[in-house]
């Protein structure tokens, strides 16, 4: 039976039960990477606020999912202990969203560029991905096929 | 009528206050205001009261010995403090609906509005500023003339929008050019007529353009920051998305800068859940 589990605000979700379905609202300047393996047959999803735990290092100890720098090699770990492998195992990330005119923080697009970094680093490439603008998104993985979707404003689309 | 005066007008159609609130306004109005006059109001409405107790004894809002009635909130917290939680409790219910013309389902309005009062207190605290007494209560109301615009008008986004994403303008200023009316102005003009107090009215007036207020006011600033904040969440945003802009000068004036708005950003998902549960 499909089971929608949502992933929240600097948190981090994995399964292998066929027909889970992982999903994220409002990533807004956040970022969320989806992965999955489809020999292993497992999945995951993460919506980081942050790009560095530099900035919050408390925080990132009670909770690594919180940063880009932290959380995604987490989950990563984590699948691989599941038995995904670094060769069949796919990413797709979404997010990154900016404030119009914001000549300030930048966090949507530091949160791309700490997340691109970090995956070239270590060899690893997204498959997909839809980041950046002025508009907030949601990010679905279906761990029975992979597929992974972005919704804006109530309309769908996959990535 | 142009299409702003109709807007305008619309705004004196919006169903009042809960009564024990608006006569805690008037009662507040009056300097010499006997303040046990105010619990008395209050407890007439159980429900309100108890919601009241309920904001007042959270961790969040500093409770640390159990506080029973209203009349010992006010002596404890003082009367100002009591009369924005009352604020907040009162017009809460009005904050559920789902709001069309932004793409809000039910609940969303209130979900981004409780996010921007506590970013707007947490950017204090994090800066190490006391924030006005009125900061979260204005700033949970921030978005309030969106149910004007949204709701009883059913205003069509898609206009708006296009104009956001051909000439580069943020969101109000968009709204501006197709209605004549943007919804900080509107809702800056219903809070008017619930005759709520003028500091409340006048953050949520300039909160979008807080260089064209007329006095520096720190509430505005701390306001118009946690706003910025709560559309970096994402969370409750609608389809005017994050098209708007943060202001370098209210920041400068602040102190704020990238670090210390990323250090707010986590503090905020953090105090969430628990604020979340006050207002559900």
């Amino acid at each position: 039976m499909q089971q929608v589990i949502v992933v929240n605000i600097s948190d981090m979700k994995v399964s292998r039960k066929p027909g889970d379905v992982l999903t994220t609202y409002s990533l807004g300047s956040c970022v969320g990477v989806a992965a999955w393996d489809p020999k292993a047959l497992v999945g995951g999803l993460i919506h980081c606020l942050l790009p560095l735990s530099t900035s919050s290092p408390l925080r990132a100890q009670e909770n690594p999912y919180m940063f880009v720098n932290t959380g995604v090699g987490t989950m990563l770990k984590t699948l691989f202990r599941m038995g995904a492998t670094r060769e069949s195992i796919i990413l797709k990330a979404a997010g990154g969203a900016d404030m119009r005119g914001d000549d300030l923080f930048h966090t949507g697009a530091r949160n791309t560029e700490v997340l691109r970094e970090l995956l070239t680093r270590h060899g690893f490439t997204l498959a997909a991905a839809e980041f950046g603008g002025s508009i907030p998104r949601g990010l679905t993985l279906f761990t029975d096929t992979g597929r992974v979707s972005v919704k804006t404003f109530g309309k769908e689309h996959d990535l | 009528m142009s299409r702003r005066e109709e807007i305008l007008a619309r705004v004196k159609t919006v169903e009042a206050l809960p009564s024990a609130i608006r006569q805690a306004i008037d009662l507040l109005a009056d300097a010499d205001a006997d303040m046990g006059e105010l619990a008395r109001i209050i407890e007439y409405d159980p429900g309100l009261t108890a919601n009241v107790l309920r904001l007042v004894n959270s961790s969040y809002f500093g409770g640390l010995r159990t506080i029973t009635s209203l009349r010992e909130a006010v002596v404890r917290l003082g009367a100002g403090q009591v009369f924005q939680l009352l604020i907040a409790c009162g017009v809460i219910p009005c904050m559920r609906a789902e709001i069309k013309g932004y793409g809000l389902p039910r609940g969303m309005l209130l979900e981004h509005s409780v996010v921007t009062a506590v970013a707007a207190r947490t950017v204090a605290r994090e800066l190490g500023l006391t924030a006005p007494d009125h900061t979260f209560t204005a700033a949970l109301l921030s978005n309030i003339g969106k149910i004007v615009l949204g709701t009883f008008l059913e205003v069509d986004a898609a206009p708006i929008l296009d104009i956001v994403t051909r000439r580069g303008l943020s969101f109000e200023e968009a709204e501006e050019a197709v209605l004549g009316v943007s919804h900080d102005e509107v809702g800056a003009a219903l809070l008017e007529h619930w005759r709520l107090p003028e500091s409340i009215v006048y953050v949520v007036r300039w909160r979008l353009k807080t260089e064209q207020a007329p006095r520096r006011d720190l509430a505005l600033d701390l306001v118009h920051m946690g706003s910025a904040l709560a559309m970096m969440t994402g969370l409750g945003v609608g389809l005017d998305g994050l098209n708007y802009r943060p202001s370098p000068e209210a920041a400068r004036r602040l102190g704020l800068d990238t670090a210390g708005l990323e250090t707010a950003l986590a503090s905020v998902i953090t105090a969430l859940d628990e604020v979340r549960a006050l207002f559900s």
